[in-house]
């Protein structure tokens, strides 16, 4: 079971360069990855989430606070992008419809994936946000399992 | 009686029009979860070509639960919908139950199980004997190793059924259980069994109002469990 764990570390510099990031990680992706991302508010989750949604051909992408996920099908593959922030157990985590998503095969971006981490699944791949040096500063951490994401 | 009968409670979906014991028409489609885009063309269809007016109907019925949940949801919103339009009654059908029924031919135990995730299956256990179904359990959600360790204590052949069949025949933990596969045009849950399923709650007198109509989420035990992970 203990697959070999690639971590790979970005820097980003603005919002800008951070949707660029996900940019560049749309390309590679192929329908059923999840991304799990981790990291406090202002870290440049939806700039990013931006860019992969950019990435994949959709655009329109605002944070699914309220409404826990935003479906963007006008893409090369569906997205769902899901906002963990008000989830606090299995029941809440079950009414977003998330595990009829998992099986759906498109591509899943799970904002504050802190409150859900038990029920991500083993191949999730860990995208944690920290502050760096200057404010703008942004370090990335990318952890992925199998396949380079990068 | 004419019964209109869905189920979309996991990734098959069907819808059946029934009358008094005869299946005029059935839709069955088993290509994972668009049951938002497909049940009602479905619908449609069968009431169409089964030359049945939706007026006609004296009868909905859906699989409402367990399953998954935003393919029960989908069921039990749609045939409410329908049911309180034409002020009929409903008959809520548990999905496990209705996988039983494509089995009644058979002298077995019926495992029914659907795929709860991480190891977990939601199951209920019948004895069918002579045409016979009798229920052994309630519908329940348990792990995988719990439920093959009450097959093994089964004396009749172990039959499994449902989208969690395969799952579990491929499981070490069923490798003692020498449980059969059920083939896969009977493997799952079907508009026609839910129809049959409901014409006994008829007879038993047990139908709900679209108003009580209520999906039936089963709890896996992994929900006791905290979602987040503690960090050492």
């Amino acid at each position: 079971m203990n697959t070999q764990k690639k971590v790979q570390n970005v820097q980003t510099h603005s919002a800008a360069e951070t949707e660029a990031l996900g940019k560049r990680i749309a390309q590679k992706l192929q329908g059923g990855e999840v991304l799990a991302l981790f990291g406090p508010m202002g870290m440049g989750k939806t700039a990013f989430t931006r860019g992969v949604a950019a990435g994949l051909g959709t655009g329109g992408v605002s944070s699914p606070t309220f409404a826990l996920v935003h479906v963007y099908d006008g893409g090369r593959l569906p997205l769902y992008h899901f906002d963990m922030y008000r989830v606090e157990g299995w029941d809440d985590l079950s009414s977003t419809g998330y595990f009829d998503y998992l099986e759906d095969g498109g591509v899943m971006i799970v904002e504050w994936s802190e409150n859900i981490e038990e029920a991500l699944p083993p191949e999730a791949v860990h995208i944690t946000f920290a502050r760096g040096k200057e404010d703008d500063d942004r370090l990335i951490t990318i952890e992925s399992s199998g396949s380079d994401i990068l | 009686m004419k019964i209109l009968a869905i189920d979309c409670s996991a990734g098959a979906a069907s819808a059946c029009v029934w009358q008094d014991g005869k299946v005029l028409g059935e839709c069955y489609t088993n290509v994972k979860l668009t049951h938002s885009q497909t049940l009602m063309p479905m619908v449609c269809g069968v009431l169409e070509y089964s030359k049945v007016d939706l007026q006609q109907i004296d009868l909905f019925a859906v699989t409402a639960g367990p399953g998954s949940f935003t393919g029960v949801r989908i069921g039990v919103a749609s045939i409410k919908g329908m049911a309180f339009a034409q002020d009929k009654p409903c008959a809520g059908v548990s999905t496990l139950e209705a996988m039983a029924e494509n089995l009644r031919v058979l002298d077995c135990t019926a495992c029914c199980v659907m795929d709860a995730r991480c190891g977990q299956v939601y199951n209920a256990m019948f004895e069918i004997k002579d045409g016979r179904i009798c229920r052994l359990t309630p519908d329940r959600a348990l792990s995988i190793t719990e439920l093959a360790k009450e097959c093994a204590q089964t004396a009749a052949p172990v039959v499994l059924v449902g989208d969690g069949a395969e799952l579990c025949a491929n499981s070490p933990d069923f490798s003692p259980v020498h449980a059969r596969l059920a083939p896969e045009p009977i493997r799952f849950q079907r508009a026609c069994s839910t129809a049959s399923c409901a014409a006994r709650a008829a007879e038993a007198g047990t139908l709900v109002s679209a108003e009580e109509l209520m999906p039936v989420y089963l709890r896996p035990p992994q929900a006791q469990r905290s979602l987040k992970r503690r960090h050492a």
